[in-house]
């Protein structure tokens, strides 16, 4: 549990002396952690990067030598084709319905349900908590075709946004980070703002809420992740080619039997980039506001 | 946590009925609706098709489908293709929890420190989390190929045969690729639980002489407790339901079923061989074993 | 919170789940036969394959001309691995179109058992029609009942593509290749890898979906046998005969000549394999890519080609339950597969139509088209799936038993074969 002692009054901080170490020793202590990153980021940056490179090369060479093409041998056309076969823009709208219908019922309604999971005491929390968690533990092959005779047949839902939306309304991994950020708060905070008079939804809407930026960017990215790259629930959902979302489309296409474009493997690996492209642009933009915040002032005031 | 002593007569029967906060009925109703209204039928369906010899049929078709109490059970239980596969999820669990907490929470604080380029170093771990596996597959098939780049590092040091078709190496290596591909996810959730712990407390062990190790132990380990919990039980959950990974880079489980899993074996018996209630019963098994090792580690990690 | 409470709140869960459970499900369409006589609009399914899609409209256009008030809505589904899936639940939920081309037989038993499926002899002209067009071989789509649910619409028969120039560069003879009976094959093999710049002399996929061996084992035995696997609820491929098939597999798999990995991509397309087993869509797929000759499937001691049979790789049309107006239905059907109709899948798609006459039928288009001759040849001698219950767990339990026993070498053929050959049994017998 976080351990919350109480800040330093300003005057004993500037107080303490400050250790400076050797500059030699500071910049070899930064060497080290430094030349791991960088080790573990090729590693994990590799395969992205072969996939840029296959997608931009006008012949596939799965040799060895692949890995460092010859600039004559790339080319824009593998986009091109994949853009010509399946229609990229309508299929990135489709999945921006799908993605941010799911994203939007999840940042309200889990954040509700993972704040009071959390922080309110009522009668009956832990089984909501325990009917989250089965949730999350059976698989999705399990529930597939009950689910989808219910929403097809049930709800008549076929060929609709909703019905592709539903399953994902909200995210149980995102009520489950929701919870375990709010968790992680200090008690003392609400505790005591309740003793201070404050109403539960003032506590919810001006110290919680504030707060949980962090969990709230985290549950944005985990929850795009789900709906962006899922290829068989829109798919058994809906038949008309215009709803359906990237993913969908890219997976048809892979699966075509006589893949008649110069360079398949190229044109699927360019689709594969353009999948990929929101979800790293969307992270990058929400990470910089990882950066440490001071917890104490929330408690001061 | 100040101590108010109040009179047992003060607290209402609504409050002892309801629990404190009995606000927090609103708040959760939503997603108790949605749970009810999606997940309830099919999961109950699913329990209830793991008693009969059930398979999908279309409506109003008369068909047999009789009740069979356990032996849906008893048969996975005895069939060696299901024992291997819940096998493999300990083999997949045992390399990918450890490391995934190790690493990840080493991985998000050092991500978390002022370091030159710490977009593009952050951006870099993220991206395999993000990327389709199908396409990223594609990439460690040709990795791990018999004359893939591994191999060629490698040189006499090779196993033969190749990684993938090895019966020894097929699991570890899928579990090497899930922990890889599902970093991204768990150091994103570490970073954020690392905006929590204040700037005072290392700064405060820094001046008492700690070095980063000991700071790392003492602060930041203690300081993400509840998350490491959910980094856990969510890594355990994903993994004991891996399915791609067999499905796409061991050619369905290979070589030799080396490498199933319990889903891939509901794949392949509920869906494509039309046996639903076997399926059910083993997803049934499979969510009873992912449950018990759950409430283990949260037993573990939750008594502070 | 300790460990009975929990357990207590989830059991609360399931009860309730289960409750909920018990009163959903049911309710059915009525699927009576007076739905045979009705007409309107209807729905169909093919395949997403570029070709198939322009046929595919061109052929429903022209009937929509001419029948106003029974329209036909056409989508497209993947013909891949996941169609069967679709297809099923699809049944499930009671949603499938009227038609669906592109309906695998090997998925057909189940279809049928699920209640998914309309019996095309309840229409008047129904056996006669599709026996009219197909000929005897139709009687390998009839199911254990007799009746056809499912019509035999088009095949691509396998025979093996190779590549020219990798044998030119082996010193192989192009026009003739020693490709005919097993020891020359392998002859041929061993030659292909050595010199020929091939990592393999043939790549068929290495893994365990059921349908895998309709293109490396199913084939061969065909070509020697010309019996189904499982013929009469007897599963055939443990005989001699079988199991000398399965042991030339091995031997390609043991000298490196077939590879045991997977290759992502298509092995024959990027040169990394000599040979492929593959039907007449090859031809408009490797047409610029690959200098391709093609052979018959090899067999034993050499067989006249003209005797040879092998895999159908075959699509049926099938009508679904779910279908109200199951006379407009049944009347497309009839209307796609008229010799126009079958014409135009010939010329626009390279497949051929399950008809008994393709080479006398098309003359045009084979005569400009030569390189489809020898697959138009060998489209009449096609063996079929044996249409049996549980037919994909029985392909599956084989392809087990063949990936232990003849591509990991990891267990003895005869025995492994005769293994599932008695499970094969059971579940034939099995309704």
């Amino acid at each position: 549990m976080a351990t919350a002692t109480q800040p330093q009054p300003p005057e004993l901080l500037a107080e303490r002396p400050q250790p400076i170490a050797p500059p030699s020793r500071r910049s070899r202590r930064r060497l080290w952690p430094l030349l791991g990153l960088t080790l573990g980021a090729v590693v994990f940056l590799f395969p992205f990067y072969y996939m840029v490179i296959g997608a931009l090369q006008s012949e596939p060479n799965s040799d060895l030598s692949g890995a460092f093409p010859n600039p004559a041998n790339l080319t824009l056309d593998n986009l091109r084709d994949i853009n010509r076969a399946i229609d990229l823009p309508r299929t990135l709208l489709n999945s921006g319905i799908f993605t941010g219908g799911a994203l939007l019922t999840t940042l309200v309604l889990g954040l509700l349900a993972g704040y009071a999971l959390a922080r309110l005491e009522f009668r009956g929390r832990g089984v909501v908590f325990n009917a989250m968690l089965l949730i999350l533990i059976v698989p999705f092959q399990l529930l597939m075709i009950p689910l989808y005779v219910m929403i097809v047949r049930g709800y008549g839902l076929a060929d609709s946004y909703l019905g592709m939306i539903l399953p994902y309304a909200v995210n149980a991994t995102a009520v489950f980070i929701f919870r375990q950020f709010f968790l992680q708060l200090p008690k003392e905070l609400f505790e005591s703002a309740r003793l201070d008079g404050a109403s539960e939804l003032k506590i919810l809407t001006r110290i919680a809420i504030p707060l949980a930026k962090p969990a709230i960017l985290t549950a944005i990215i985990v929850t795009f992740i789900g709906p962006w790259n899922e290829f068989l629930w829109p798919f058994l959902v809906t038949k008309r080619l215009d709803l359906q979302p990237l993913a969908v489309a890219l997976a048809n296409f892979i699966s075509t039997v006589a893949a008649r474009q110069a360079n398949p493997f190229g044109a699927i690996l360019a689709g594969a980039v353009v999948l990929a492209v929101p979800a790293v642009v969307l992270f990058l933009a929400f990470q910089r506001h990882f950066v440490a915040s001071n917890l104490g002032s929330g408690i001061k005031g | 946590m100040t101590a108010i002593a109040t009179p047992a007569t003060r607290r209402s029967l609504g409050r002892r009925l309801f629990g404190r906060q009995p606000l927090g009925y609103l708040f959760v109703a939503p997603y108790v609706v949605f749970l009810a209204a999606i997940f309830a039928y099919p999961l109950g369906f699913a329990a209830y098709i793991s008693f009969h010899d059930y398979f999908f049929a279309a409506p109003g078709a008369i068909v047999e489908r009789p009740f069979v109490g356990l032996q849906n059970y008893t048969d996975a239980l005895a069939d060696p293709v299901f024992r291997r596969a819940m096998l493999n999820v300990v083999i997949f669990l045992i390399i990918n929890v450890p490391l995934t907490v190790a690493v990840g929470l080493v991985l998000a604080t050092a991500l978390n420190a002022a370091i030159p380029f710490r977009t593009f170093f952050r951006a870099s771990y993220f991206v395999p989390y993000v990327t389709a596996s199908v396409a990223v597959i594609g990439v460690w098939l040709w990795l791990f190929n018999s004359d893939g780049l591994v191999n060629n590092l490698l040189g006499p040091l090779a196993p033969d045969p190749s990684w993938l078709v090895n019966s020894l190496w097929a699991m570890p290596i899928i579990a090497l690729f899930a922990t890889w591909k599902q970093l991204g996810l768990y150091i994103l959730l570490y970073l954020a639980a690392l905006q929590n712990i204040p700037e005072e407390l290392y700064e405060a062990a820094e001046v008492d002489g700690a070095g980063p190790v000991r700071r790392f132990r003492a602060i930041t380990v203690p300081g993400v407790r509840p998350t490491t919990t959910l980094v856990v039980i969510a890594a355990t959950i994903t993994g004991a339901n891996f399915f791609t990974e067999p499905y796409l880079l061991t050619g369905r489980g290979g070589p030799n079923g080396a490498s199933v899993s319990p889903v891939l074996l509901m794949y392949t018996q509920g869906i494509e061989q039309g046996h639903a209630g076997y399926a059910a019963a083993i997803g049934v098994l499979l969510a009873i074993m992912v449950m018990a090792v759950s409430l283990v580690n949260r037993y573990l990690l939750e008594r502070s | 919170m300790t460990n009975w409470r929990r357990r207590l709140h989830l059991a609360a869960a399931l009860t309730l789940s289960l409750a909920l459970a018990a009163c959903g499900g049911g309710g059915g369409s009525s699927s009576t036969s007076e739905a045979n006589t009705t007409r309107g609009p209807i729905k169909i399914w093919y395949s997403n394959n570029a070709e198939e899609v322009k046929w595919g409209e061109s052929v429903v256009a022209a009937w929509n001309k001419d029948h106003a008030n029974e329209q036909v809505t056409a989508e497209q589904i993947p013909a891949g691995k996941s169609s069967e899936e679709v297809i099923g639940a699809s049944i499930t939920a009671g949603n499938t179109p009227c038609l669906v081309f592109n309906t695998a037989p090997a998925a057909v038993p189940q279809f049928q058992k699920q209640g998914g499926l309309v019996a095309l002899d309840s229409f008047g002209d129904g056996a006669s029609y599709i026996q009219g067009r197909t000929g005897p071989r139709a009687d390998q789509y009839k199911s254990p009942d007799g009746k056809f649910y499912q019509m035999p619409w088009k095949t691509n028969p396998v025979m093996i593509f190779y590549n020219k120039d990798v044998f030119a560069k082996a010193g192989l003879d192009t026009k003739n290749p020693p490709l005919k009976t097993y020891d020359e094959f392998l002859a041929t093999a061993k030659t292909l890898v050595a010199k020929g710049g091939v990592k393999a002399a043939i790549w068929p996929a290495p893994s365990s979906e059921f349908f895998q061996p309709w293109f490396d084992f199913y084939p061969l035995f065909i070509a020697q046998t010309g019996k189904q696997l499982v013929e009469n609820g007897e599963p055939q491929f443990a005989g001699p005969e079988g199991v000398a098939v399965a042991e030339f597999w091995k031997q390609l798999y043991d000298q490196g000549l077939a590879q045991r990995e997977l290759y992502n991509g298509d092995a024959f397309g990027d040169k990394k394999a000599a040979m492929a087993i593959v039907g007449p869509w090859a031809i408009a797929v490797y047409g610029e890519k690959v200098k391709w000759g093609v052979v018959p499937i090899p067999t034993k001691d050499g067989k006249d080609p003209s005797q040879i049979q092998t895999f159908s790789d075959e699509k049926s049309s099938a009508m679904y339950s779910s279908c109200q107006n199951r006379a407009t239905a049944w009347d497309f059907l009839k209307f796609a597969t008229s010799e126009e109709n079958d014409g135009s899948l010939l010329e626009m798609t390279g497949q051929m139509p399950m008809r008994t006459d393709v080479p006398t039928a098309f003359p045009a288009y084979l005569k400009s088209h030569p390189e489809y001759t020898l697959f138009a040849e060998q489209a009449a001698r096609t063996v079929e799936v044996p249409n049996v219950p549980n037919s994909v767990e029985i392909w599956q339990t084989f392809r087990t038993a063949y990936s232990q026993a003849v591509i990991f070498g990891k267990a003895d053929v005869q025995s492994a074969f005769n293994q599932a050959a008695e499970k094969v049994k059971t579940l034939a017998a099995r309704s």
